[in-house]
């Protein structure tokens, strides 16, 4: 790989100052004069018919200045993309504790919440379904409203057909009939979600929100309110984390928010409590994943089938996409004869399910890596020589049918995590006889990801540049960055592009009205669609500027070179780039210019389960060290060695945090993160029930990234962030199962499971939901 | 209640009911919006603050025990001409920053950690910012920004060259 400039180089997060010095203004940090507090009522019961609501007794509440309910929007607030079955308010009925009814605005929080208790609610309950095995049972109670897709309580299916595995199976020395279990996982972002919406003296409305998409945002609210597009803007504020998980729970909340700002014309604030957050908003799918698995023996893989069965709760949100990409990852980044899949998402009303960073990946992944590896046990290798012998590689076909053309390092990444972590000691050290209650075991786990949105839809981005009076550059992009460090890959690459410092280029905050729809940021796919339309865009500024020195030194734009800052002719005059600017201001040419860039046109059918899912695909591996308690049933962490195969590094520091970041979220995943329902009722209210990883449970990660130059990328650049989270957590169950001898094939693995097989509280929790809402 | 502290160096005169917590009082009543709320139960360690050079949860301090106290928030890290303190500029170089929700308190844990042990080993550090919660980084960024600054200030002690001691590995 060619050095270059910029990229590469060590730089500092873009809006790092403003961070570190707690100027940083999120969502709740804006106090306006007049604003009013939100507060949302929301059933304490997981599946009811609404059968009275009158908000009104929340006006005589001292304070409270409006009320509003799903009949204060457009269509009684329906919404939702690729379903449209949520609501801004629940309409009818609630589907699972949480569901949003109604909302006042007050003049203070104290207020606001005496008026949602004010008002008159009346619940009809409903049976509940919890268990996912019996969603679609013929009796089952039907969740959804009768429009939505599929029969009864199923949200969607899906199926991968590629080759016939059953007559191979048959034939295999070795197979493998296992089913692995997920519980969901929380996004815990530390900044709960919120809105804040103003009034404008237009009609129109201002909208700050902590979303994850703005212009997703600015439609659903002109759809909702009635609003024309040009009067509705949406501006970005800071994000404290988002992982996914601020996508339909923003758009929920702004247009709540929204809505009570145009009905007291004043600038109105909701910002959720921790348990909201928690209750309220959706999480990762439990899933219950079913895998045959074979192999010759000498150790090839032949075949599989995998069947997964994924709790989308009361929304369908994004698992209807979710569930696809797991479908189309469940056999791993392996080479297979034959390969199917089939896939059924269903309603219950566990809460609601959708994207978290890695979108089914993880559960998919977590599941196929502990099937590989029984199979390499069953066969005596040794893991990593084993996934050596069967991984894919450049040219191989995957298991959805497709040839991966792209140079692929994921044998790469196994020998890295394999030397980087004395993988050969260690494992022989622990395969001898261990004796006491600390057993140390050591585990490996391999991925690939789908590169973008893939089959989930069309997949472009636009950068806009500008060349500002004062000589500085500014960059608008329709992408957002809730922290993964975009603004700063997108300043790099256009100082790369453009030959200046990176000092002179400025980023505009996401805001509807300034950038260009650019599609959602999600799928990890900021820095290579994103980054190659500021490539784009800085090419055509560029354009402009040969032009104008072609113009002043007397010769073709092509026979112009650059050094730096510098523009050289044939004859090696030189031009500041500030004097070509003035020269083509002068000339009078637009130094303003859009740069757009969508993946190439690739089709996957979802009716046969075959064709391409992706363009291209990250690759890694990684090892983790753990040392169990026998006695107390704890897992520690001892280390963690990652490579990851996504193409040349553009911001190496925020690279290495998204990789430790996606390490620390595996492990929590693996260990700790405990969310399930029981009858529909959460078992996690809060970061006490709910453990996230804290520094002391981090074990040192070793960070190590294969670059080379992917053709398709900007300076050769993949994606990071969402992959860095997959293999961790079955790295971590081999590793366990190394130390223990034992598999129990379910996340996670807390000391309840270790010690007694599994963990489900079964709590009453119905109290504790009421009060964590405000209505006790 | 009428309450006086020493709030980021300036003795601060204020009325607040007394139920008030120290967060409120900081970001609802003083402005000072750069301590975040994250639960407000005692749980994430997103409001912590510096009280007597101790760190603590504002979240969980009441205004009626603040009286005469010494209370430092992000906004008081920076020096009078507003530059940066050292592990200020330690989390920008070492980029331990990503949505920046839990920085301010995470340097304030760091500072309390220095002011009690001024020389601390990485586990000693890892130990010492487990009070609070980060989702992005996974703390090892935040550890390394720590321990360079450590390092940077032990050696202003021995008025050692500042260059030699930053680490680059991230």
């Amino acid at each position: 790989m060619t050095e270059l400039k910029y990229i590469g180089k060590r730089s500092r997060p873009e809006d790092g100052l403003e961070k570190v010095t707690g100027k940083a203004r999120y969502v709740g940090d804006y106090y306006l004069p007049e604003m009013l507090y939100a507060k949302v009522l929301r059933s304490p019961l997981p599946h009811a018919r609404i059968v009275k609501l009158d908000a009104s007794p929340a006006l005589q509440v001292p304070g409270v200045l409006a009320v509003i309910t799903a009949e204060d929007f457009i269509n009684h607030s329906n919404f939702g993309w690729p379903v449209k079955d949520a609501y801004a308010l629940a309409w009818k009925k609630v589907r699972y504790i949480g569901d949003p009814v109604a909302a006042v605005a007050a003049v203070s929080e104290e207020s606001a919440r005496a008026g949602i208790q004010a008002i008159l609610i009346q619940y009809e309950a409903l049976p509940v379904v919890s268990d996912i095995h019996h969603a679609l049972d013929p009796d089952a109670p039907i969740i959804p409203d009768t429009d939505a897709p599929g029969t009864g309580n199923l949200t969607n299916s899906h199926l991968v057909r590629f080759g016939d595995p059953d007559p191979i199976l048959e034939n295999c020395d070795v197979v493998l009939e296992e089913t692995y279990f997920f519980k969901h996982q929380e996004h815990a972002y530390l900044e709960t979600e919120g809105a804040l919406a103003i009034p404008e003296q237009d009609g129109g409305l201002t909208v700050y929100a902590n979303d994850q998409s703005p212009f997703i945002n600015r439609d659903n609210l002109v759809t909702l309110l009635g609003l024309p597009v040009e009067k509705v803007r949406v501006i970005q504020a800071y994000v404290g984390g988002s992982f996914g998980g601020k996508d339909d729970i923003g758009y929920q909340s702004s247009a709540q928010a929204g809505a009570l700002a145009l009905k007291t014309q004043r600038p109105v604030r909701l910002v959720l409590t921790r348990t909201e957050s928690f209750l309220a908003s959706y999480r990762r799918e439990a899933m219950e994943i079913k895998i045959k698995l074979g192999a010759s023996k000498d150790g090839e893989l032949k075949a599989a089938k995998v069947n997964l069965l994924v709790d989308s709760g009361g929304y369908a949100s994004m698992t209807p996409l979710c569930s696809w990409r797991a479908s189309v990852h469940a056999a791993g980044a392996y080479r297979y004869q034959a390969v199917h899949v089939d896939t059924k998402s269903v309603y219950t009303n566990n809460g609601y399910s959708g994207a978290m960073r890695g979108f089914g990946n993880p559960q998919a992944l977590g599941a196929i890596e502990q099937a590989v590896d029984e199979l390499a046990y069953q066969l005596k290798r040794d893991p990593i020589d084993f996934r050596l012998q069967n991984c894919l590689t450049t040219g191989d076909v995957a298991m959805t049918g497709n040839t991966v053309n792209q140079t692929v390092n994921l044998a790469e990444c196994l020998r890295m995590v394999q030397k980087r972590s004395d993988w050969d000691r260690k494992r022989s050290l622990y395969a001898s006889n261990q004796t006491g209650n600390l057993r140390r075991g050591i585990g490996v786990a391999c991925y690939f990801h789908g590169s973008s949105l893939g089959g989930e839809g069309a997949d472009y981005a636009t950068t806009t540049l500008k060349i500002e009076e004062d000589g500085l550059i500014t960059l608008t992009s329709g992408l957002t960055d809730y922290g993964q460090g975009s603004r700063t890959v997108f300043m790099l690459i256009a100082a790369e592009e453009l030959g200046i410092d990176i000092a002179r280029i400025r980023i505009m905050r996401p805001d509807t009205q300034t950038g260009i729809e650019s599609g959602p940021t999600v799928a990890s796919r900021s820095t290579m669609v994103g980054g190659n339309a500021t490539r784009v865009a800085a090419q055509r500024l560029n354009q402009v500027l040969y032009w104008a020195a072609a113009k002043a030194f007397h010769c073709q734009p092509n026979q112009i070179h650059r050094q730096g800052d510098l523009f050289y002719s044939p004859n090696e005059e030189s031009l500041k780039f500030d004097e070509v600017t003035s020269l083509a201001r002068q000339m009078g040419l637009s130094l303003y210019v859009q740069g757009k860039w969508q993946m190439p046109i690739f089709t996957w059918n979802f009716d046969t389960g075959t064709g391409v899912p992706y363009h291209c695909y990250t690759f890694g591996a990684q090892v983790a060290e753990v040392e169990v308690n026998l006695e107390s049933g704890r897992t520690r962490m001892l280390g963690v060695w990652a490579a990851h195969d996504g193409g040349r590094i553009i911001f190496p520091q925020g690279a290495s945090g998204q990789m430790y970041g996606g390490v620390a979220m595996g492990i929590g995943y693996a260990l700790t993160e405990h969310f399930s329902y029981h009858q529909g009722y959460p078992q996690a209210l809060n970061f006490h029930d709910y453990h996230i990883p804290r520094a002391n449970d981090v074990p040192p990660i070793d960070c190590n990234f294969i670059q080379c130059d992917h053709v398709d990328g900007p300076f050769g650049a993949l994606n990071l962030a969402e992959p860095m989270v997959i293999s961790t957590a079955p790295a971590i169950a081999n590793a366990i199962f190394q130390a223990t001898g034992k598999r129990w094939r379910t996340f996670p693995l807390t000391p309840q499971v270790i010690l007694k097989g599994s963990d489900n509280p079964d709590l009453d929790t119905s109290n504790a939901c009421k009060k964590g809402l405000g209505l006790a | 209640m009428k309450i006086e502290f020493i709030l980021n160096g300036k003795p601060t005169k204020v009325e607040a009911p007394e139920g008030m917590n120290l967060l409120n009082l900081l970001r609802e009543q003083l402005g000072l919006t750069g301590t975040k709320c994250g639960c407000d139960t005692g749980d994430c360690g997103v409001c912590a603050i510096l009280l007597d050079k101790r760190l603590v949860y504002s979240c969980l301090v009441p205004v009626s025990q603040l009286e005469g106290h010494q209370v430092i928030t992000i906004e008081g890290m920076q020096t009078p001409d507003g530059r940066l303190s050292d592990l200020q500029e330690s989390f920008l170089r070492h980029g331990a920053v990503q949505c920046g929700y839990c920085i301010p308190s995470m340097i304030l844990a760091g500072e309390a950690l220095l002011l009690r042990n001024p020389n601390p080993a990485r586990e000693e550090i890892r130990e010492g910012i487990s009070s609070v919660l980060c989702r992005c980084t996974g703390y090892q960024q935040i550890i390394n920004a720590i321990e360079e600054a450590a390092l940077i200030r032990q050696a202003k002690l021995k008025n050692q060259p500042e260059k030699d001691m930053e680490r680059a590995n991230d």
